[in-house]
């Protein structure tokens, strides 16, 4: 049953992978049906009448640095600080609107796939969070999976629950999440993150309540639409300090998912300083076998023993079942340190002062060495605001996304101390 | 921000400007300098409002040896009120700026409805009737009375601010009604009075169309305003139907029997003051045989509606002999009155010009047109003699003296219509005589004579050549602006073909094709599945809108878009569609959605804005004709052929357009909103109608939106929602400025590039 819904899943994947000829090498071209894949659409011709394909690079990082700009902003307003606890309910829309296939396969197909990488992204980000799945469909929302640390069972419960059907109602599924929210620790951040397909809601109540009660027990609500903009998402999102969004396409859907991984900003009265219990387990002995105390069945090979109560658990991080100790790892704590110290936004260049660049010959990026002039005519490139280096638009992204450091400030530390020794 | 617009500083109180405002005042600008008319189209949400208030305000206060007075029309008082709020807003902009120099007096001026602060008078249910309660209270002869009777009820407003007498006047500033209302409260002082006094004194005076353009209300009202006017209509595209109606009377079989008893009422006044006070009578005849002037030195609560003929074509003679005596004058009335009775029997419709009608009157009733002409002023005598206070009662023969009088005094550019029945519903008798002016000319051509520079202004005005023919008036300045946007936030499509592939339209052969409403429902089922919040429709009358709905309710077309929206619809009564728009907005705003129901030319369709998430989309269902039956059209249209030389199909086509571009205009109020419009008709895409849309509209309509059919306008809507929810760049990025500020505008007047961008 998992295999094949992995599989399928897989194919899936793979199809909306741009070179699709190598993958679906097997198929006859009329057997694909490129009427549903509209790849007209990607096509625009240029300025001597001939077609090609549409060059969104420029588009895209345009968008990126519009979000990290937005994001650094909100930080710098105040002293960073962000939550590094997180517990996130993801409420997935299952109502009759998701079976619209203008994403392909299905919408519903679009959002399983992108919340699993989304779960496997948050859990590599905020390892001290938690996550637990929502679905709306028929007018109620059902739990799928209670809170909890690992990216495999919610994984699993969300894929064998793939049938949409009904009305979607937004306020029960807040009144559920708050419900559920409400319970957890001080200490933890409660956000949603609601993918949205539907249009409409249809509410057994007043739903303006349940905002003001959501933003009362300080839930951050955000919302990602996949069809338009509706107002009451507007409005939640406005209210609860969240961000909304909407979905252009199956790639911006995925890029607007991930943005909800890095730990936003705390709500500023909500941040208090607070001591948090925590056990560091060792990791027990390769070849004993013991009753593992999250699965209640005995195991052989890897386990980890709580460091109070000897329990034996099979992955961290996680809360212990007997002594509900919060269990993490070292590594889990430095990897979500990085948050808290973002480096700046870099300057975008303008192409008129590229030609002083020329002259300084700084014309590579200092990130990959690349060369910044795009075939003769300057491209975009950006500027380090501290060390004065340029990058090109991959190496910004990629330093900002995944690298957490900045390459020149680095090395412009290490200099200094041979410069000194030297003088 | 101040900036320099050739030799004007114009005092505007925002930080920043769109360009196509700085180019509005500068158009407006040199209309002033020119001292002529003009007639300038802009897109709403564009601050048409507060671009005209500041230039107009701030050319007053550049040239402060000939203070220039401006006159601000409005259509409804919700815009009246909204104006004076903006203007307020400017004001203090200019007073900060400029300091106690800047000081003027603006004021909103509106009925007594609006206005009264006395309790009692005010709950009076209508208009006619307050104004009733109010002269009850506060005519001459009755405070004469109360003098001596304590117990005759008078309004201790009007008393105080009539004691007050000069003294009552209002402080420098800008009032809106609730501020005058509040004013002569915290005073004791009559706000209405009060303000119709101030005007003549007023910098600003904001208020309706009718003050200026009904000669009944403008004759005393807006008689002493001075030359050196500015006037502006706003929201102006329909000024000459404003003036249209301000001289057609109907008169209906109601209209006859009231008049019936109205005049039996007289005739007991008159018994009874024959018996007790004969010489007021006596008085009256004598002041008549003087061929004194009847409004002479009337008190100012005595002064009633004046003569519905324009100033220039009222007769400055005596009345004539045959109606001097009360009694004989009533004789006159009756006799009049069954005339018109007989003439209402007919069983055809009967179209007749006045000279004929008046003729025949002669004949068969024996009043000749001297007579008929003097009916108005002489029945305005004889109430006041006779001291009737409840004026809301006597409608009726006012209405009989005004349609002889109108009758008599003109003779061209009328006709009578006698209707024995409503052409659409043939079975129920409702005989109607309507005395129905066609020339939009005649009303508005004492405004155009009377004030230096007269802005004929709004959202719709294309084409705009054909508004100086209809209103037979020379523009200085004529022009029509585009918007400049960040994003293309309006979206307009022509929907030609439906699902199946087959023209839609409302043409008259195609209106009863089951196919049509299929497709405009299957059109409808599509888009509530895709378009969040608000979706409004338009239809091109009632009865097409009744009909299809009918249609779609029996092929279940109704409950599928149930499934996705709520329905609300648009009826007749105001009361009930006021409920309906209430809910419609609560149900955008908790995110069911819905879908509003409405007929262009409908209450809706004029004055209520779609504005944000309450309009997303809004379809206009076949091209809104007029109803081109309609004898008064059909008389109209001969007569602008005839006249003006313009043809009956580009009149028709021409207001059939407006009418279409005021309804989807609706949905866009601001320019950081967006919405799509979607004209459903195969007509809209050939050349002569769709050129009569507006500019705004037609730069955003690509050719590729212009034939359309379902599932291509689906698509394109999908994506366009898609684009719109991205966030954006308010001030428009790169070289497509769409905000200026102080700087950018200094620089652009600097280098003159200021000049290229004018839009």
């Amino acid at each position: 049953m998992k295999n094949s819904e992995g599989r399928r899943l897989n194919g899936d994947a793979e199809e909306d992978d741009e070179d699709e000829d190598e993958i679906n090498g097997g198929l006859e071209a009329w057997e694909r049906s490129y009427a549903d894949d509209r790849s007209w659409e990607a096509l625009q011709e240029d300025e001597s009448g001939l077609l090609r394909p549409i060059d969104n690079s420029a588009v895209y990082h345009a968008q990126y640095r519009r979000r990290l700009r937005a994001r650094s902003l909100s930080a710098t307003s105040s002293r960073i600080q962000k939550g590094l606890i997180r517990y996130l309910y993801i409420i997935i829309d299952l109502s009759r609107a998701a079976a619209e296939v203008d994403f392909r396969p299905s919408r519903m197909a679009v959002v399983a796939k992108n919340v699993e990488a989304f779960v496997r992204e948050f859990f590599d980000q905020n390892p001290l969070s938690q996550i637990g799945l929502l679905t709306i469909k028929d007018g109620v929302a059902h739990c799928l999976t209670d809170l909890g640390g690992s990216p495999e069972s919610h994984i699993k419960a969300l894929m064998g629950k793939l049938e949409c059907s009904g009305d979607p109602s937004l306020q029960n599924a807040l009144d559920l999440t708050q419900a559920l929210l409400n319970q957890i620790p001080s200490y933890g951040h409660r956000e949603i993150l609601i993918l949205y397909s539907a249009l409409s809601t249809c509410d057994p109540g007043n739903i303006m309540e349940t905002i003001q009660q959501c933003k009362k027990s300080k839930i951050r609500c955000s919302v990602i639409g996949l069809s338009a903009e509706m107002f009451i998402c507007k409005h939640l999102c406005r209210e609860t300090g969240g961000s909304y969004s909407v979905a252009l396409d199956e790639s911006h859907f995925k890029e607007l998912i991930l943005e909800h991984a890095p730990p936003p900003p705390a709500i500023a009265e909500f941040a208090i300083a607070n001591l948090i219990k925590m056990g560091f387990p060792q990791r027990a002995a390769e070849g004993s076998t013991s009753i593992c105390s999250c699965h209640k069945e005995a195991k052989i090979g890897v386990g980890y023993t709580c460091p109070r109560c000897k329990a034996r658990v099979c992955e961290l991080p996680t809360e212990c079942q007997i002594c509900g100790l919060q269990l993490v790892s070292s590594p889990h704590l430095a990897r979500s340190y990085h948050h808290l110290f973002p480096i700046a936004p870099f300057d975008e260049v303008p192409p008129s002062s590229l030609n002083d660049l020329h002259i300084r010959s700084q014309k590579i990026c200092f990130g990959c060495q690349q060369t910044l002039l795009n075939l003769g005519k300057p491209g975009l490139c950006v500027v380090c605001p501290k060390c004065k280096k340029y990058f090109c638009l991959e190496c910004d992204i990629y330093i900002h996304e995944s690298l957490h450091n900045c390459p020149g400030c680095e090395s412009f530390r290490h200099l200094k101390p041979v410069t000194a020794g030297e003088g | 921000m101040i900036f320099k617009l050739e030799d004007v500083t114009v005092y505007f109180p925002y930080d920043n400007i769109y360009p196509e405002q700085y180019s509005y005042m500068l158009e407006l600008k040199r209309a002033l300098d020119a001292k002529g008319h003009c007639l300038l189209e802009m897109p709403t949400g564009t601050g048409k409002t507060i671009a005209l208030l500041s230039l107009i305000t701030s050319y007053a206060l550049s040239k402060p040896e000939n203070p220039i007075k401006f006159i601000y029309c409005t259509r409804t008082v919700h815009e009246m009120e909204k104006t004076l709020a903006e203007l307020k807003l400017l004001h203090d902009y200019q007073t900060r700026q400029l300091g106690p120099a800047a000081k003027i007096l603006a004021i909103g001026l509106s009925s007594r409805k609006n206005l009264c602060v006395n309790s009692r008078v005010l709950a009076a249910e209508n208009r006619d009737s307050v104004d009733a309660a109010c002269r009850k209270r506060i005519a001459s002869w009755v405070r004469a009375l109360a003098a001596e009777n304590p117990n005759v009820e008078t309004c201790e407003f009007f008393e105080n601010y009539e004691k007050a007498a000069s003294a009552a006047v209002l402080p420098p500033g800008v009032y809106t009604l609730q501020d005058l209302r509040a004013f002569g409260k915290q005073k004791g002082w009559c706000p209405y009075f009060l303000a119709r006094h101030m005007i003549q004194f007023a910098n600003v005076v904001v208020y309706s169309y009718q003050y200026l353009l009904d000669p009944k209300v403008a004759g005393i009202i807006s008689k002493e305003m001075q030359k050196e006017s500015v006037v502006v209509f706003d929201e102006a595209h329909n000024i000459d139907n404003v003036c249209i109606e301000a001289l057609s009377v109907n008169v209906r079989r109601q209209t006859l029997e009231g008049a019936t008893r109205n005049l039996n009422r007289m005739n007991q006044e008159i018994e009874r003051f024959k018996a007790t006070d004969a010489g007021r009578l006596r008085a009256e005849y004598n002041r008549l045989v003087e061929g004194l002037a009847l409004r002479g030195n009337l008190p100012i609560t005595d002064a009633w509606l004046s003569n519905p003929a324009l100033p220039d074509d009222i007769l400055k003679e005596a009345v004539p002999g045959n109606i001097r005596r009360a009694e004989h004058f009533l004789h006159v009335l009756r006799r009049l009155v069954q005339y018109l009775r007989g003439r209402l029997e007919t069983e055809n419709v009967e179209k007749e010009n006045p000279v004929n009608f008046v003729a025949s009157i002669n004949a068969h009733a024996g009043i000749d047109q001297k007579a008929l002409r003097f009916c108005y002023d002489r029945l305005h005598s004889l109430m006041l003699t006779l001291e009737i206070t409840d004026t809301d009662e006597f409608l009726h023969i006012q209405t009989i003296c005004d349609f002889a009088t109108l009758l008599a005094t003109y003779t061209r550019g009328f006709s009578i219509i006698i209707e024995p029945f409503d052409e659409r519903m043939p079975h129920i008798p409702d005989p109607v005589l309507q005395l129905s002016c066609h020339d939009a000319s005649l009303a508005i051509k004492p405004v155009f004579d009377r004030f230096q520079s007269v802005v004929i202004t709004s959202g719709t005005l294309t084409p705009i050549d054909l508004y100086p023919r209809l209103l037979n008036f020379h523009p200085v300045v004529s022009r029509s602006f585009k918007m400049s946007l960040t994003r293309d936030c309006i979206c307009p499509m022509v929907l030609t073909r439906g699902s199946d592939q087959l023209p839609v339209s409302t043409k008259f052969d195609m209106r009863s094709d089951p196919g049509v409403a299929r497709n405009y429902g299957k059109l409808l089922v599509e888009m509530v599945s895709i378009v969040p919040d608000g979706i409004v429709c338009f239809f091109v009358s009632y009865s097409y809108m009744d009909e299809i709905i009918a249609t779609w309710n029996d092929s279940g077309i109704l409950k599928e878009i149930m499934q996705h929206k709520l329905v609300f619809i648009e009826t007749q009564d105001v009361a009930e569609t006021t409920l309906a728009l209430d809910n419609y907005r609560t149900a955008c705003d908790c995110g069911r959605g819905a879908v509003f129901f409405s007929v262009a030319r409908g209450k809706v369709a004029e004055g209520i804005d779609f504005d944000g998430h309450y309009g997303r989309l809004v379809i206009m269902f076949g091209v809104p004709f007029q109803y081109t039956l309609s004898k008064i059209l059909l008389a109209r249209l001969e007569y602008l052929r005839d006249q003006f030389q313009i043809k009956e199909g580009d009149f028709l086509t021409f207001d059939a357009l407006r009418q279409a571009a005021q309804c989807v205009g609706r949905v866009i109020r601001s320019k950081a909103d967006y919405g799509m419009m979607i004209f459903a008709d195969k007509r809209y895409s050939r050349h002569d109608k769709r050129s009569k849309l507006p500019g705004w509209i037609l730069s955003h309509l690509r050719d590729a939106h212009l034939n359309l059919s379902t599932d291509m306008a689906l698509h394109i809507a999908r994506e366009f929602l898609r684009k719109m929810a991205q966030p954006y760049d308010k001030t428009g990025g790169g070289s497509r400025k769409t905000l200026l500020s102080q700087e950018d505008l200094e620089k652009m007047t600097n280098d003159g590039s200021i000049n290229n961008m004018l839009y």
